[in-house]
């Protein structure tokens, strides 16, 4: 996969290239509205994470540009303006999703497959791992072919966890994934540590490995090749 | 009352006030001209009959109903005065009494001295007072008639630039931001507000747009480093070798972290409330959007092990932001599974007017109604940022509706009432 952040914040992007780059996403910046113009125009690109507020410019006026050359690339806005209007505008533009700073890595990661599946494999939204098979559209999922009954949350958790497989997640941004704003509950933890527990259950049950691992204090990390 | 029908309400009593003045002078100077007439036609009777007696004509002669002459005796000086008396006597036509007015005197013709009694009927002061009563009203029925029509046409003509202006104020909308363009007059007065107004309004327009720019920057000056620290520490998880204190301290951190960026979007959030950024829309199934709103926390309520009951009747309709409406339900809800006990129980009702949340929870130490001022929580060592209810208090004054709280034997109870 191949992507454009653009991105005025220098520690910002620092912070997407270090946690994206590896693996199978090719991660080239642009600072400037001037800059990603000429990237755009020159190279082409799988998704394009856009912040709107530029030194040189409104990254929103980039879609357009972007919608001519790469009808195929993906849009991700990315932006401190929790502003509905930026939000819908973005949205209407032709920008497959929104993201609002700060956000969790491992939920700019999750978003980004989401939007590359969509594009890429139209139709068939499937996300393969070992024995482990699910449809992102029906939400079905199966375990060598031992269908999966899962809640819609465990669902997502199940989506979540393979799109960040390897790395690190705090039980703070699994919350924040399965339940968005509702999550400053106290006990939103324990909530995800139920959810975690069921999906290991339900997996191992259906005679899949135990991906999970739980990392004391922190989260859990979905580990495996 | 609008205006002109003020105005021509008080134009009629001012005319009611001229009228009875001007009505009681009217009869008075009627009355004396009446009178200058009539004694002015008897004098020259008085005159004529002298002339005709002293031509040779017996004075007996000329004696009708309305002179008695008598031949005199002893005259003082004071009888040749004239003297004008009113006096009531039979009309012999009408055969009814009348007035009259009469004069009497004496006077010498060739050496004889003669008694005159002369009269003539004179009008009587009701018949005066009636047409003069009579013509008044008519006048002040017409005024009245001419002041409707006029003033109509006033408010047509005269006040048409003052209506548009009322008008285009009435739409103005301050989100929108266009400023209405006033109508050209040559009215000095209305050219004067209209200036003013329009003055106004780039002035709360630009002041509007500057709290709103501030509010955003600043947003976007906090949540960026934020975003970086967070994100650095996201990587710093990733480093191989860290063990589970040093994890901890990260989690620490990052707890810390989002907290913080939570009660900067809760402050900017209840900024842009007060701004009146949600301009009241076009009135929202409040029933469904509760209903989808109940899944997310009915499930986590049953996480939680509490009974989750609710009453909603289908297709309340209310005017209100669906951001707002979301966020006030979402705010009621994590308080009642936030501060419940175990096994505890949640209810939501919703009905035509009012929305009721209550729940099973333990004292909240403090006056209830101050649980809605800002950083007031019955729990200080929790991670709630104690703005939940002050957003909630926010959003209803936004809309005009009542919200209050109470608490009374281990039950909380939440009632919104839409005005």
């Amino acid at each position: 996969m191949k992507l454009l952040i653009v991105e005025d914040e220098k520690a910002l992007m620092d912070n997407m290239l270090s946690y994206l780059s590896g693996g199978d996403m090719v991660c080239e910046q642009a600072a400037t509205f001037r800059q990603a113009e000429d990237k755009l125009v020159a190279f082409s690109y799988d998704i394009i994470i856009l912040d709107i507020m530029l030194p040189d410019g409104n990254g929103l006026n980039l879609i357009p540009l972007l919608k001519e050359y790469q009808p195929e690339a993906g849009v991700l806005i990315i932006s401190a303006k929790n502003a509905l209007d930026d939000r819908v505008q973005g949205l209407e533009l032709g920008a497959d999703d929104y993201l609002t700073k700060p956000f969790h890595l491992p939920e700019l990661n999750a978003r980004l497959k989401a939007i590359y599946r969509r594009r890429k494999f139209q139709g068939q939204k499937a996300v393969q791992f070992n024995e482990i098979s699910i449809n992102t559209d029906t939400h079905d999922a199966s375990v060598h072919d031992t269908a999966l009954t899962l809640t819609l949350k465990e669902h997502e958790l199940l989506v979540f966890f393979i799109a960040n497989k390897n790395r690190v997640l705090t039980k703070q941004s699994i919350a924040e994934h399965l339940w968005g704003d509702h999550v400053d509950l106290q006990d939103s933890f324990d909530f995800v540590y139920q959810h975690v527990k069921n999906l290991r259950k339900k997996i191992t049950a259906a005679g899949g490995a135990d991906y999970i691992k739980t990392i004391y204090g922190l989260g859990y990390k979905w580990s495996g090749a | 009352m609008n205006l002109i029908a003020k105005i021509t309400v008080l134009n009629l009593l001012l005319a009611l006030v001229a009228f009875g003045i001007g009505g009681v002078r009217v009869y008075h100077k009627f009355r004396h001209e009446i009178q200058r007439e009539t004694d002015y036609t008897l004098r020259e009777s008085l005159a004529e009959a002298v002339q005709t007696i002293r031509s040779g004509v017996p004075a007996s002669d000329l004696q009708n109903r309305f002179m008695y002459i008598t031949p005199a005796d002893t005259v003082t000086p004071a009888d040749t005065h004239n003297v004008f008396s009113d006096t009531l006597a039979n009309h012999p036509a009408l055969n009814r009494p009348e007035l009259f007015r009469q004069l009497t005197t004496t006077r010498n013709v060739d050496g004889h001295f003669y008694r005159f009694t002369i009269m003539n009927v004179i009008i009587e002061q009701s018949d005066i007072s009636r047409i003069t009563e009579n013509i008044l009203s008519d006048l002040f029925v017409l005024l009245g008639a001419i002041l409707l029509v006029f003033n109509f046409l006033i408010s047509k003509w005269l006040l048409h630039p003052f209506q548009v202006t009322l008008e285009k104020i009435k739409f103005f909308n301050l989100k929108s931001g266009e400023i209405p363009e006033l109508p050209q007059t040559t009215t000095t007065e209305f050219r004067q507000l209209n200036t003013f107004l329009t003055a106004m309004l780039h002035q709360v327009r630009k002041d509007y747009r500057a709290l709103k720019e501030f509010s955003e920057n600043a947003s976007h000056e906090m949540q960026t480093p934020l975003a970086v620290a967070s994100g650095k520490l996201e990587l710093l998880v990733e480093s191989p070798g860290l063990d589970s204190t040093q994890l901890q301290l990260i989690q620490d951190a990052q707890q810390a972290l989002s907290h913080l960026s939570k009660l900067g979007e809760a402050l900017l959030f209840l900024t842009k409330i007060e701004n009146r950024e949600f301009a009241t829309q076009a009135p929202i199934n409040f029933s469904a959007l509760l209903t989808a709103d109940l899944s997310t926390f009915g499930e986590l309520a049953g996480m939680k092990g509490l009974q989750f009951s609710t009453e909603i009747k289908p297709d309340v309709q209310l005017r209100i932001d669906p951001v707002l409406a979301h966020i006030l339900v979402g705010n009621l809800l994590k308080n009642a599974i936030r501060h419940n006990v175990d096994g505890g129980w949640i209810k939501v009702r919703l009905d035509t007017d009012c929305l009721t949340i209550s729940n099973s929870g333990p004292d909240p130490g403090m006056p209830t109604e101050q649980l809605f001022e800002r950083f007031q929580k019955s729990d200080q060592t929790g991670r709630s940022l104690g703005l939940g209810l002050a957003i909630v208090k926010k959003i209803c004054e936004a809309n005009s509706w009542q919200v209050h709280y109470t608490y009374a034997g281990g039950v909380h109870e939440i009632t919104v009432r839409v005005a």
